[in-house]
């Protein structure tokens, strides 16, 4: 199906580069901080946790995080809404055309930017040049019982559906493509198309204030898109051309 | 130091040398090949031609293929469902073992022959939907005795399908090679 | 891409041994009893790749969210919300998604032990025929009235078996106690209500039915009572009406989580949120013309301001938004509560909710319903009434004590002797899950299954308008060799004979689940189910019972405004220049430390990860030479504690806060030896409905002239592999 993305007066990444298919639109207005996305997010693609001393170091491998920045002295002191920042799936990447070994790639089937686990030698060209900082490299076998035994225990909980990575290689955010993937083959197998709101992210499905959205940004009448043409939105760092899918939208 | 090494390479022992190393690297890699390409040891020597020829489907056994990423692999249950029937279960020494295996209610420890690395994420169900045949993959296993993987399964092989399914259809090329249909 | 464990070793691993493999199948009445099946034995359903999902209950808190886990040939793989439950409606929380990391915790008991109150964890495995034979003597060898049952929060089908028990044969009834409702204040506000209303009962605040809603220390974003509903609530506030967007004020002296979501954070002196609750109630009273009730007739709003330290034109400010309002709502709790005069504070701002005609109202107040099978509102016990079982068990008159769900070693202050208490009751038996300070103390340790793995209920106090009676059903068949401590029970009631197995005439944990569940067939909810066996197969396959339509207890609060409050000043206990502020970590809560990935995120305000900190103003920590990461000591009059300083920039200078949640001294590798334990300085005073004054402490701060340098997100932002130790 073609869209005539003009016709949907489609902004941002849409708009210019036609480039979305699967979108996201946070509420920032929503978002209390709590910390259930970068929960649900660990749980569903088994991302190891680094403990004290690394991730002191920088070196945790949170795909999504809840930034928050303060405004002015105490007493008239303001925090800035908690804005989740994870990989926005850039129409644009800065992070693709960087990495020498053709790890980082664009999906053309699906829109999204992905990080091919097997190909990637680890020069973290593409974290360098990451602007949102949304990549994380695994700079240990944190998830190698041999290294930490107890890990033969907590893998029980490993999710079959997504690689477990190891020492020197890149990750981040891939809107759960295996969700994607799992919707795709349900509908194809019952013979239709993946429905508005049959499936989402990890994230988002947690999400206590429903703050988080997900969906077919390229259908007007999908939620995430309906969304995403409200007032008040905002592309973190559009000004790169970097052609975000994920959008804010901020407190009136 | 290094011009040295270079020095030593071109004579003639340096030469000999070389080639030694050479020829060992060589064979290790051989030998590596060659023992991926030998069907592991099962815990029960498991005739699949005998099976396949008394008719018995392939997703009688291995029924999840239908549905879902993996085929699975059948239980003692299922093996003793037709077996506790069949009257050469209580004489063929090669059955013995199965009996064992009920007689002490242990599990079976299948051993997987197809395999793909762990960061290919294979799911049988579509592949079954657009008509391949379980043949196609996993060889004939009509003529096989205990099984074995009849291809190297690499990206090469998978490829050349895919585009060859695909045909002309653009939007279908461009989802059966993306590298996020199989790799996250 | 890990050789070790990798998915298809997952799968190899699986096929090979029965150790990490079972199944459950259906949910009919034959199913109940779960048996470990070997992975080849399984039905078809389960090795096909494909996932079996599962409804149950969270245990993580005692708010009762609806889960469904997804599971994968025997193995619990993913926790999602019940979309059909009424409190959380599919949603979950942070410490919901990790309970997966309890459940596969690597320091859980494995098997029941003598522990003999050893400093070490004991790991030579008993037989459970033998726990079953002690508990039994237990039973026999004491007189009923000597025996004690210390209960957490949840389940509440232990509670009930329990009460249930000690009921039949004479025994005291069972104490309930979490560290939750004492920094919730739970007494306090029920005791409020009950003041106030004439009724006890929890009350709930519809968050998202109001417009304007001015929270008085209430930190209902984070951990307070069902914070996931409250957020759901808050949630509705923001955008529930699209051309109205709701506003929040929150008045507390730290921004705490839900305060750095309010549109105001008003910082104001602590234990004046009463007084500024009544001040605002006379400003509005004022403006709405005639008589002021006789509550708010004593307040004078320009006193107030200058005594809670904040400006006048604030308070006025607040009122004007009230009046404009359609439906406005004051809520109290939290620190405002956990003070010498917190009874006082909740019944202002109750009375401030009466004046505002709140009662009863969308984006008012209502008094929770009862769950399906409560006769009434069992309150958890407050400080007060721990601190009087104390007593009790110091004096000699517990012989022995059952604990289950609770860990009062680490969460009581120190001051309160606990841990010398149960020292001196002779024998202690614990059903912990996990080896926590309070297991490690008592004689045996006879494992309790994980949440995940365990039959029962709970049922929802507070967090819907729905009778709700939340299920809770196995999702995995036990991991190790734990059992659920109903069988036990009954199992050693009946080996003890007499009135003992009298009282709990069951045969097993699932028979008494639905000998209790029994009186709601046929009723009208959620479901409707002719007998027994297919009302406990639904119940399962649902997750629970619940009543289709809102309904509530009827407040009849026609005498509120009437009643004078007593205006009590906040009194602080101890000398030093600061006020002492704890609050539970949003993230970690009260059992979370143990659970590596909740350990990893980042604390929502500070960004900390793996440790606590101690907050203070940058203004002054300027005077007292103080820099981030440099550790403090703090110093009350029941005892010190250290911990690196985060300079903080929204808390009021004359007051410091520290996390509740982490500095174990057992409770596995991720929990112990980790951080510092703010319970060990506050000191033994209550208010008036017995909670704990928890905030009503007054510390002095030292610098010990040592650096622990925090791991924090926030240091990672921006420059790419900034080190440790530097200014973000």
């Amino acid at each position: 199906m073609t869209v005539d993305l003009n016709k949907l007066h489609a902004v941002g990444a849409i708009a210019e580069e036609a480039e979305g298919k699967w979108g996201m639109v946070i509420d920032q207005d929503l978002c209390t901080g709590c910390q259930a996305c970068v929960a649900a997010c660990a749980m569903e693609n088994n991302i190891a946790f680094v403990g004290e001393e690394d991730a002191g170091y920088g070196r945790s491998m949170h795909w999504i995080r809840t930034e928050r920045f303060w405004e002015g002295e105490y007493p008239e002191v303001r925090m800035t809404d908690y804005q989740p920042m994870l990989c926005q799936q850039c129409g644009k990447a800065p992070c693709e055309p960087v990495c020498p070994a053709f790890a980082t790639v664009h999906s053309q089937a699906e829109k999204i930017n992905l990080q091919v686990y097997n190909r990637c030698v680890g020069t973290r060209y593409c974290a360098n040049n990451c602007p949102y900082q949304v990549r994380s490299f695994n700079w240990r076998d944190y998830q190698d019982s041999r290294i930490r035994p107890e890990i033969t225990i907590l893998a029980n909980q490993f999710n079959p559906d997504v690689t477990v990575r190891r020492r020197g290689v890149m990750e981040k955010c891939t809107f759960c493509i295996q969700r994607i993937h799992k919707a795709q083959d349900k509908a194809k197998s019952e013979g239709r198309e993946v429905e508005d709101g049959e499936f989402t992210t990890a994230c988002a499905q947690a999400c206590p204030a429903s703050a988080i959205t997900f969906g077919r940004i390229d259908h007007p009448e999908s939620l995430v898109s309906q969304l995403a043409r409200m007032p008040h939105t905002q592309h973190h760092l559009e000004e790169l051309g970097t052609l975000p899918s994920v959008t804010y939208l901020k407190g009136a | 130091m290094v011009r040295k090494f270079f020095e030593w390479i071109i004579s003639p022992m340096g030469r000999i040398a070389a080639l030694i190393a050479g020829l060992s690297l060589f064979t290790l890699a051989a030998y590596g090949v060659f023992t991926l390409q030998q069907s592991p040891e099962q815990p029960i020597q498991f005739r699949h031609d005998i099976h396949v020829n008394l008719q018995v489907q392939c997703l009688y056994c291995h029924p999840g293929a239908l549905r879902g990423a993996s085929p699975g692999l059948p239980t003692l249950t299922k093996c003793w469902g037709c077996h506790q029937q069949i009257a050469k279960t209580d004489t063929s020494p090669r059955l013995a073992v199965l009996k064992d295996y009920i007689a002490n209610g242990k599990d079976i420890a299948w051993v997987p022959v197809a395999q793909v690395p762990d960061f290919v994420h294979f799911n049988h169900r579509p592949h079954i939907a657009a008509g391949v045949n379980c043949e196609d993959c996993h060889g004939d296993m009509s003529v096989q005795e205990i099984a074995v993987n009849p291809q190297v399964m690499n990206m090469g092989w998978c490829l050349n399908c895919h585009k060859e399914k695909a045909g002309d259809d653009e939007v279908k090329l461009t989802k059966l090679t993306d590298c996020g249909t199989c790799h996250y | 891409m890990s050789e070790k464990i990798s998915r298809r070793d997952f799968l190899k691993l699986a096929s090979v041994g029965a150790a990490t493999t079972a199944v459950l199948t259906g949910c009919g009445p034959a199913s109940r009893y779960v048996t470990r099946e070997p992975y080849t034995k399984m039905p078809e359903y389960t090795y096909n790749g494909l996932s079996t999902y599962y409804a149950t209950t969270c245990r993580e808190c005692a708010a009762a969210c609806g889960l469904i886990v997804r599971t994968m040939q025997g193995r619990a793989i993913k926790v999602e919300g019940n979309k059909g439950n009424p409190v959380n409606l599919g949603k979950t929380c942070a410490r919901g998604q990790a309970t997966l990391h309890g459940l596969y915790n690597p320091d859980r008991v494995e098997n029941p032990v003598q522990q003999g109150r050893a400093k070490n964890f004991a790991t030579e495995a008993m037989t459970w025929d033998a726990a079953v034979q002690v508990v039994a003597d237990a039973f026999k060898n004491n007189d009923p009235s000597e025996i004690g049952f210390l209960l957490g929060m949840a389940p509440d089908h232990l509670f009930d078996l329990v009460s249930d028990l000690a009921k039949s044969v004479g025994a005291p009834a069972p104490v309930r106690f979490g560290v939750l409702s004492m920094f919730e204040s739970r007494a306090t506000l029920s005791k409020a209500a009950e003041n106030l209303l004439g009724q006890s009962g929890m009350p709930f605040f519809d968050v998202g039915g109001s417009d304007i809603v001015l929270s008085f220390g209430a930190n209902f974003l984070e951990t307070w009572l069902s914070p996931v509903a409250y957020t759901r609530g808050f949630a509705k506030l923001r955008r529930g009406d699209p051309k109205h967007r709701g506003y929040f004020i929150q008045f507390e002296s730290r921004m705490s989580l839900t305060a750095s979501r309010a549109d105001e954070w008003i910082p104001i002196l602590p234990g004046t949120e009463g007084l500024v609750a009544l001040a605002i109630g006379r400003l509005v009273a004022e403006a709405k013309g005639g008589a002021v009730p006789r509550a708010f007739a004593s307040v004078d709003p320009a006193a107030v301001a200058t005594q809670a330290g904040v400006s006048l034109e604030k308070l006025e400010h607040a009122a004007t938004l009230i009046l404009d309002a359609q439906h406005p709502l004051a809520i109290p709790g939290g620190a405002a509560l956990g003070q010498s005069n917190g009874l006082f504070t909740a019944e202002a701002v109750l009375a401030f909710n009466a004046l505002l005609d709140n009662f009863n109202q969308t984006g008012g107040v209502y008094l929770s319903p009862l769950a399906p099978n409560q006769d009434e509102y069992h309150r958890p016990a407050s400080a007060q009434e721990m601190t009087d079982f104390i007593e009790k068990m110091k004096s000699g008159a517990v012989k022995v004590l059952f604990v289950h769900g609770v860990n009062p070693v680490f969460e009581l202050p120190k001051s309160l002797g606990f841990a010398e208490a149960l020292a001196s009751v002779p024998q202690v038996i614990s059903f912990a899950t996990f080896p926590d300070e309070t297991a490690l103390a008592s004689d045996y340790i006879f494992p309790d299954h994980h949440g995940l793995e365990s039959w029962g209920y709970q049922r929802v106090v507070t967090g819907t308008t729905q009778s709700t009676l939340s299920g809770a059903q196995p999702v995995v068949s036990p991991y190790f060799n734990t059992r659920a401590t109903a069988d036990v029970l009954i199992a050693a009631a009946q080996s003890a004979g007499g009135k003992f197995a009298e009282a709990l005439p069951f045969a097993d944990e699932v028979d008494f689940i639905q000998s209790k569940l029994a009186g709601l067939v046929g009723q009208e909810g959620s479901f409707l189910a002719p007998e027994i066996n297919t009302f406990a197969a639904y119940f399962q396959q649902h997750g629970g019972w619940w009543k289709k339509d809102a309904e509530t207890q009827v407040i009849t609060a026609s005498n509120a405004l009437s009643k004078s409050l007593k205006v009590a000043p906040a009194e602080f206990a101890g000398e030093g220049e600061f006020y002492f502020l704890p609050f539970v970590s949003p993230t970690l809560a009260e059992a979370g430390a143990n659970k590596p990935w909740l350990q990893e995120l980042a604390d929502p305000t500070t960004t900390v990860m793996w440790n606590t900190w101690v907050e203070i103003n940058p203004e002054t920590a300027h005077e007292l030479h103080l820099e981030n990461d440099d550790v403090v000591k703090i110093i009350s009059e029941a005892g010190e504690v250290e911990a690196p300083v985060y300079v903080y920039p929204a808390i009021r200078p004359d007051t410091i806060a520290m996390p509740f949640g982490q500095g174990h001294t057992a409770y596995g590798r991720y929990a112990q030896g980790r951080g510092a334990n703010p319970a060990d300085v506050l000191g033994q005073h209550f208010n008036e409905a017995g909670d704990l004054a928890f905030a009503g402490m007054r510390v002095k701060v030292e610098k010990t002239g040592v650096k622990k340098i925090l791991s924090r997100l926030e240091s990672r932002i921006g420059v790419y592999g900034e080190g440790m130790g530097e200014e973000h």
